[in-house]
């Protein structure tokens, strides 16, 4: 699907099969919350973000209400992906919210700043996707965490 | 270079939003309920529950002209067995003036409402709201049919001043084009918005409420499709073939036409207005802008143009450990 986030102009694309990937991982761990990376790369415009696949963390804690994402082993993963071709990169986070609510809560509000402020990360924009799941299916709500604020694509 | 018409319409839309002024609104919003407070401690066993009748009530207000609407339904016997439409009017009008005229507003007389005016606020806010009294056809009949019976206080289009037969059921009127609007995907709502845009700034032209109905009609009568342009063009093609002739039944009281709240001169002017318009948009894009123009307060930012997925140097990101909630 094509998204626009329309207050501050940037788009972002992303297939419905990866969506359903996401999903059914998540699943997995229902009614706990899971999640991990998401990879993809920029149009040339630097103005769509092309979201492509996901790389799961090998450490987390999670329960129903949180989810703790570790870092191990996820740099050499992206360094590989960097000198792919084409290149893939980092571009953001998921995470499920197991039969509660698309939006971000204060935690991820928070998570995403800190992400974009991290002297490890070399992107300035990061995506966070949070699908709400249940056994009936689910709903995304895509944010972009841009100049300080998190948005909503539309 | 020529304009981009579906940009701009969009940036018109866009800054015509309401949450651009929710102060405003907030302000109204609260204003209207101490009105309707007032109204029903004053009235305590004449009057049903007021209610909001107006475009926000339809999804399809713009933020430059709010028309806030606040509906008093009284019962048949409120102004005695004998009492007139006008006893009522000119009671609820009596104790607006009274009770805000001069110490905090401007009460007015208008057509079928009394328009109340308060004075700019320390933020040069000025917050309006129209009153409209209605009266229930038959004692005890409203809570089932939700008929009411409005004074016209003023002459406009066919209905004579003094007139009593302007009765509607309100609730089916919002309901009307709720129910519409959802179902055409926002099509019709962001035309009727665009078209409040294009009266307001020119000044004047026909009620909301004519507007609200004839755009429903035109995607009623014609295929409508394609983008925003498109869409608008064919609906001022559909005014322009049709305003002097068109029967708009009013959703709350088929016998009413709204058509007729416009006289017949009025349609004809209407009508050239489409005419002209058309003609010189399709001769210059770029007239467009003068006839649907952008709200300035709020002009659709050009930095958002220049917006970008920032990257902050080479390599790959090491993304720190993170809890989310
Ligand atoms: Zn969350």
């Amino acid at each position: 699907m094509n998204l626009t986030c329309k207050d501050i102009g940037l788009r972002l694309e992303v297939e419905n099969t990866l969506l359903e990937q996401l999903y059914n991982t998540g699943m997995k761990h229902y009614p706990n919350e899971f999640g991990g990376l998401l990879t993809g790369h920029y149009s040339e415009d630097m103005k769509t973000c092309h979201i492509t696949g996901t790389l799961l963390p090998q450490k987390y804690k999670s329960s129903r209400y949180y989810f703790e994402r570790g870092r191990e082993g996820l740099l050499e993963k992206l360094e590989k992906l960097y000198h792919a071709e084409p290149r893939s990169i980092y571009v953001g986070e998921w995470h499920t919210h197991p039969d509660g609510e698309k939006g971000p809560s204060d935690t991820d509000k928070q998570a995403m700043q800190t992400i974009s402020d991290h002297e490890e990360v070399t992107i300035s924009c990061p995506v966070l996707l949070i699908l709400a799941t249940s056994p009936r299916g689910y709903t995304p709500g895509f944010y972009v965490n841009f100049k300080n604020k998190l948005y909503e694509y539309e | 270079m020529a304009t981009d018409k579906v940009k701009h319409l969009d940036c018109v839309l866009e800054s015509h939003k309401i949450r651009k002024e929710q102060a405003l609104l907030d302000k109204h919003t609260a204003k209207r309920g101490e009105i309707k407070e007032a109204l029903e401690a004053k009235y305590t066993n004449t009057l049903y529950a007021p209610f909001n009748s107006g475009s926000l009530a339809k999804n399809t207000a713009v933020n430059t002209k709010f028309d806030i609407d606040l509906m008093a339904p009284f019962k048949r016997n409120a102004f005695g067995s004998s009492g007139t439409l006008e006893d009522m009017y000119e009671n609820v009008y009596k104790f607006l003036y009274d009770k805000y005229h001069g110490k905090e507003a401007v009460v007015r007389r208008q057509k079928v409402s009394i328009g109340l005016e308060f004075y700019a606020d320390a933020d040069g806010h000025v917050v309006k709201i129209d009153v409209v009294p209605g009266r229930e056809l038959n004692q005890g009949e409203y809570l089932n049919d939700k008929r009411l019976n409005l004074y016209v206080y003023e002459q406009f289009g066919r209905f004579e001043k003094g007139a009593d037969h302007l009765r509607s059921n309100i609730h089916a009127q919002v309901k009307h084009i709720r129910d519409r609007a959802e179902a055409e995907r926002d099509s019709v709502r962001k035309i009727i918005r665009l078209l409040k845009v294009w009266k307001i700034g020119k000044g004047s032209g026909p009620k909301s409420f004519f507007l609200e109905l004839i755009t429903i009609k035109a995607f009623d009568s014609k295929t409508i499709t394609g983008d925003i342009w498109e869409k608008l063009k064919t609906v001022l093609e559909y005014i322009r073939d049709n305003a002097k002739t068109v029967s708009l039944p009013d959703p709350g009281n088929s016998g009413n036409d709204v058509a007729d709240t416009m006289t017949d001169s009025e349609k004809s002017w209407l009508s050239s207005d489409m005419d002209t318009m058309l003609t010189n948009i399709a001769a210059s894009d770029d007239m467009i802008k003068s006839y649907f123009r952008i709200n300035e307060k709020h002009p659709c930012p050009e930095e958002k143009q220049e917006n970008r997925y920032g990257v902050k140097r080479e390599g790959a990101s090491n993304p720190p450990a993170n809890r989310f909630g």
